[in-house]
């Protein structure tokens, strides 16, 4: 048995954070690695101490290999943690720990590099007896065999979708080799391909499998994890509703079986394609912890970082597969700084607020000020529920997430709930085809006019209250008092919602609120009808926290937090970010009626724009030379041309009008 | 922001929380519940109801018309600018909305007056109605604005004005011209004072108009709008035969290019309030009173029962103290002097935080009364208390008890101390003011920064009928003088047409029409008033008088 006391953790944001736990959980203290822009991360302070790696590309900080074991042997750790992705499933590094004679808590180095060449993982997977179809290498150049359409080709050192091609037609198959071939040779310089039958409408399934130094491998059962995008997963669940009985028994058994084949050690999981006529495929094994793996550890009760740095400490695994025991259902969510309404965009900025709804589990590596870049995985938060079955677990999941506010970045989180409230979903018809078959998950949802009034309203007494009470000279009188009152407070507010007009008048008992754009000047001089919707309200509460607002009889907690111009707002049904549209808008005049005027006596030596052309802010209209220096005459804003009143070589006095410019562009 | 608003600012928690607990607190003895508190209540709600029905026609009262026209130009309606110029959720006075009523010019004679705050400063702002016959000034409108200008100087506010105009109504200018060059005379003594104005031009500004921009320190013309000439295209062609266009002659780019008439050019007239706005801030105004140093916490009755405190028929007396009961802090009044002199009671309390001494008739004055009232304004003045003096009075004692016991004498004391108290002064009318009961009481003719009213209050030399009363007397004796026969129903009739007469003189709205107040409030909004009216006070400096007029004693 060999005694881990200290552990490093070669990993950042979320995972170390969670690795970190577990290892003080069972008593081991935890060294931490960083980077620069990592200098203030949660996982640096969750972990007991960590090491500064200066740099700026990953190979001289997270990825830097000999450093990293270096670092572990200079502060007395007996065992380095990988995490996933960077080192995890890098067999020299897997084995350089080795030969530094500290523990490595993952499967042996031969296994890493054996399971992670997807063509021999295949091969192996074939020879335990895994159900899947078959593959055939093919080499580009050559004129490839016959299959039955359709077909992928994949890559043999791929991942992520990169080398891979679906091909519908046989005449098409060749130039799909070839240029797979090339792009996994880019990638990851290994060009070998090869193609399997592809699987229409298939799920992603994966067994959760953990093996000891001791022979004794179990499956901790399986994971769907279908609804991807661009091969990043966003949902996964742990039972699948998706498979059979018969199917889940073929798979988990395969995966054990290949792990025994292989005397496989530590976690490590066995994805499969598996469709609705009961083809199945295997993929791949990873051989790492998974991100998804909270959820396999919700069913079973079981803390698998645990498992890993027990098994490899020594410890015996359970021998029969009987002791594992399965109760109710978790779903996942990944909560992403990507927005998924524009094209899922990196959004990059700091974490104002950070607020998960109760009733969940988070596994996070941010908070509250920090900043999300694009250096790294755009990955903020893994949201997990539980429930006795799947509709329990969705119902938590949505209503969690309904309240969960996070605001500095674009997420996916609206993209999250439409899904978890969307029909299909619901009924678990989630093959891997689930997001380009349900585009209107993307779009922003929208809430009732109720909530979204609530929302609203909360923000607009909240900074009511703020304004009133920071030294307002009138601060004593009610609020907006008049003795000749012609009209309430109209203040105009923009929100992911888009633009709400309110008017509200406060008075003694409740308060009167106009919803909707007001009355404007038709030409004849007379007022548009007044269309707006008339609301009558009491602020049973107003206090810096939150607002209690009783809409029409209908009354919310609406949790308010001002960050400069700003409010912030959550309720029970939904979240959002308000400001308030300033009154006066800052206008350049020098643009506007005339136009520009010569700063001094000197002679026009270039006219850059013509009548009638339209200007941007910036652009240079003319050009004057004065005391033996170029002036640029320059436009402060978008602006018509609409007569220059003077030519190259003529001369100009101080204040004479060069161009004149009209705002705006021309028709 | 924060903003240093007071000079200096004296608050000690500790000293408050002591005061709190000596002060007095004011039982009121009111049932409210009862028929005649109801019945009261009734009819002081009707009368406040004319006053609101008539505040109510004042932002339209040029003629829905004009105001659709006004609108047709793109132009904001006066209110609209005030609205959108001062800070949200802040409180806004309106001074004098009611002036006019009862002559022939349209109430609110065409202005805007009112005090708000601006980039949390309180300022005076004056606004041009252009929907009011043009927006030419009558008579009243020069009168409320040399008023506005008073409170604008004596409590050193920052004027801003919102203007446009046709100039004067040319066929009144006899009651205008003379003494309208005052106007002018003001703003740029309010500029030596260093009390700044901030003139955004709307629209146009004619002749002598021209110079309200012209004197002001800071002007902002509204591009297209803002016009400033002596005379006008039409004048000028006939004057010296020049053909030249309104623009060119007086438009808002050529001063603001060419003349230096204006000092900033707005693109709108949202753009115009921003730049006053814009000016403000700069001005880091600072207010040179103390500021609210008592506790602020509210009456322990509800100010809405102020409507029934005091009685529709100002004939019927009530206690005075019931309306201190209602809108000062913590209903807390240290009386002075309570045994002596009660019909005038004097004492000090707070409201929203801003000391106060407040002198409340609960009687007629007497030479006690007199001589107690004059001994507690020294004593306000020694100690810069401003004071509030609470008017429900019908005039001296008469009779020759009193003539012998020196009534006039002691009266006399009680005008010099008004006339020569130097902190400023409040008049809140819950009542009558007759006679020289109004002069005692520092009525309108000794400079109060403010006076409100409430919609009972009666005004006049004397009441109705005892005026009548008298006049029919002295026509008898002069009849029974010539040896004549009195003609009863001529006298009857003319008896009755006088006092209907005064009785309409004295009439609140009267008042207001005449401006001999600052405007009619509803009785449940007068602490906020106050309260509004002495943190504009606290914008100058609050200093006693050191010498009064000999005191014939």
């Amino acid at each position: 048995m060999n005694d881990i006391n200290r552990l490093l953790i070669a990993n950042r944001g979320e995972i170390a954070v969670r690795i970190a736990q577990t290892a003080h959980k069972l008593g081991i203290e935890t060294v931490g690695i960083y980077s620069t822009a990592d200098q203030n991360a949660l996982h640096v302070d969750t972990v007991d101490v960590a090491i500064y790696l200066p740099g700026n590309a990953l190979s001289e900080t997270y990825l830097n290999s000999e450093k990293i074991i270096d670092i572990a042997q200079q502060n007395d750790c007996d065992a380095i943690h990988p995490g996933y992705g960077f080192l995890a499933e890098n067999s020299q590094f897997a084995q350089n720990v080795l030969e530094a004679e500290l523990i490595w808590i993952g499967p042996t180095p031969e296994q890493i590099a054996l399971l992670g060449d997807k063509m021999l993982a295949k091969k192996a997977a074939i020879d335990a007896g895994v159900p899947t179809v078959t593959s055939t290498e093919v080499h580009p150049g050559e004129k490839p065999p016959k299959f039955t359409m359709p077909v992928i080709v994949k890559a043999a050192a791929g991942g992520g979708g990169r080398g891979m091609r679906i091909v519908e037609k046989q005449g098409e198959l060749e130039d799909a080799i070839t240029s797979a071939s090339r792009e996994a040779e880019s990638a990851f310089g290994d060009g070998r391909v090869f193609v399997e039958p592809y699987i229409t409408h298939g799920r992603h399934i994966e067994v959760q499998i953990i093996g000891d130094a001791h022979g004794n491998v179990l499956h901790l059962g399986e994971r769907e994890c279908s609804i991807q995008r661009r091969n990043q997963k966003i949902f996964e669940e742990a039972p699948s509703c998706g498979i059979s009985p018969k199917i889940r028994k073929l798979i988990c058994d395969g995966a054990v079986a290949l792990a025994k084949h292989v005397q496989y050690e530590n976690a490590g999981t066995v994805e499969f394609l598996v469709n609705d006529k009961e083809e199945i495929n295997f993929l791949e094994v990873n051989t790492r912890l998974q991100v998804e793996h909270p959820v396999t550890e919700s069913i079973t009760g079981l803390d698998l970082v645990e498992l890993q740095i027990r098994v490899a400490s020594g410890e015996q695994l359970p021998s029969s597969q009987e002791e594992i025991h399965f109760h109710g259902h978790a779903i996942e969510v990944r909560l992403v700084a990507e927005n998924p309404a524009q094209n899922w965009m990196p959004s990059i900025g700091t974490i104002e607020q950070f607020h998960v709804g109760d009733g969940v589990r988070v596994d996070s590596g941010i908070r509250e000020g920090s900043q999300v870049t694009t250096d790294y995985d755009s990955l903020i938060a893994k949201i997990i529920a539980y429930g006795s079955d799947r509709q329990q677990a969705i119902k938590k999941l949505a209503r969690s997430l309904r309240s969960t506010h996070i605001s500095g970045i674009e997420t996916n989180l609206s993209m999250i709930l439409s899904v978890l409230a969307e029909q299909d979903y619901q009924l678990a018809n989630t093959p891997i085809s689930y997001l380009q078959d349900h585009p209107e998950v993307l779009e922003k949802e929208k809430l009732i006019p109720e909530d979204h009034n609530a929302l609203l309203l909360g923000a607009v007494f909240a900074l009511e209250l703020q304004e009133r009470s920071n030294g307002m000279v009138t601060g004593f009188t009610p609020s907006g008092w008049r003795n000749l009152r012609t009209q309430g407070q109209r203040q105009i507010w923009e929100s992911p919602y888009g633009e709400d007009h309110v008017e509200y008048t406060i008075g003694k008992n409740n308060i009167e609120v106009l919803l909707g754009p007001w009355p404007e000047p038709q030409e004849d001089g007379t007022l548009s009808e007044d269309n707006r919707t008339k609301l009558t309200v009491r602020l049973l509460s107003q206090s810096t926290e939150q607002q209690i607002v009783e809409i029409d009889n209908r009354r919310q907690v609406i949790k308010t937090v001002i960050n400069e111009e700003t409010v912030h707002t959550q309720s029970r049904f939904g979240t959002a970010t308000w400001s308030r549209k300033p009154k006066f808008t800052h206008r350049e005049s020098e643009q506007f009626g005339a136009g520009p005027t010569s700063p001094l006596p000197g002679t026009v030596i270039a006219v850059n724009v013509s009548e009638g052309q339209t200007v941007e802010e910036g652009d240079v209209l003319v050009v004057v030379e004065a005391m033996k220096m170029e002036h640029k005459i320059i436009a402060t804003g978008t602006a018509t041309v609409t007569s220059i009143h003077f030519q190259p070589g003529e001369s100009v006095d101080t204040g004479d009008l060069l161009v004149s410019l009209e705002q705006g562009e021309g028709s | 922001m924060v903003i240093l608003k007071y000079k200096d600012s004296q608050s000690n928690k500790a000293l408050e929380r002591k005061r709190m607990s000596e002060a007095s607190v004011i039982q009121s003895r009111i049932d409210t519940t009862s028929d005649d508190y109801q019945q009261n209540l009734a009819e002081m709600q009707a009368l406040w109801d004319e006053v609101q029905q008539e505040m109510g026609k004042v932002p339209t009262i040029g003629g829905q018309r004009y105001v659709d026209r006004h609108r047709s130009r793109g132009k904001m309606l006066v209110r609209e600018r005030v609205e959108a110029l001062i800070d949200p959720n802040t409180a806004l006075l309106e001074l004098s909305p009611l002036a006019g009523w009862g002559t022939q010019d349209p109430i609110g004679v065409g202005t805007f007056n009112g005090i708000g705050v601006i980039e949390g400063v309180e300022c005076g702002i004056a606004g041009s109605d252009m929907t009011v016959r043009g927006g030419a000034g009558n008579p009243t409108t020069w009168n409320k604005q040399k008023r506005f200008f008073q409170i604008v100087r004596e409590n050193r506010l920052p004027l801003i004005l919102l203007n446009e105009s046709a100039g004067a109504d040319l066929p009144r200018q006899a009651d205008i011209f003379v003494y309208g060059g005052e106007q002018f005379r003001d703003i740029t003594q309010l500029s030596k004072m260093g009390i700044p104005s901030i003139c955004v031009a709307f629209g146009p500004n004619t002749a002598g108009g021209a110079y309200i921009p012209g004197m002001s320190d800071y002007t902002v013309f509204v591009k297209e709008r803002g016009t400033a000439y002596l005379g006008g295209p039409p004048l000028v062609k006939m004057a010296i035969n020049e053909d030249v266009d309104e623009e060119t002659l007086g438009g808002a780019e050529m001063h603001s290019r060419t003349s230096g008439l204006s000092d900033y050019l707005a693109m709108d007239e949202m753009d115009g309030l921003r730049i006053a706005r814009q000016i403000v801030r700069h001005l880091e105004w600072k207010k040179l009173g103390p500021g609210p140093t008592a506790p602020p916490d509210d009456p322990l009755y509800d100010p809405a029962e102020l409507l029934g405190c005091a009685m529709a028929n100002v004939r019927i007396p009530f206690d005075i103290k019931e309306i201190h009961a209602r809108i000062l802090d913590g209903s807390r009044f240290e009386e002075f002097k309570p045994l002596y002199g009660e019909k005038l009671v004097c004492g000090w309390g707070s409201i929203c935080g801003f000391p106060i001494g407040i002198l409340g008739n609960n009687g007629i004055l007497f030479s006690e009364e007199a001589s107690k009232g004059a001994q507690f304004i020294q004593l306000c003045n020694k100690l810069n208390i401003p004071l509030l003096f609470m008017h429900n009075i019908t005039g001296f004692m008469v009779g020759s008890k009193a003539e012998q016991g020196g009534i006039i004498r002691n009266g006399a004391k009680l005008v010099n101390a008004v006339s020569n108290s130097t902190v400023p002064h409040l008049n809140l009318m819950v009542g009558a003011s007759y006679g020289a009961g109004n002069y005692g009481m520092a009525g309108k003719s000794y400079n109060p920064r403010f006076v409100f009213t409430w919609p009972n209050h009666r005004i006049a030399v004397m009441g109705p009928e005892p005026l009548a009363g008298v006049m029919d007397i002295i026509a008898r004796n002069a009849a029974a003088g010539r040896g004549q026969e009195v003609d009863e129903k001529a006298l009857e009739e003319r008896r009755t047409a006088l006092e209907a007469q005064i009785e309409y003189e004295s009439l609140a709205l009267f008042s207001t029409g005449r401006l001999w107040d600052d405007g009619i409030i509803h009785p449940a909004d007068t602490r906020t008033v106050l309260g509004l009216a002495l943190s504009a006070i606290h914008s100058n400096e609050i200093k006693g008088a050191t010498e009064y007029g000999v005191w014939r004693h």
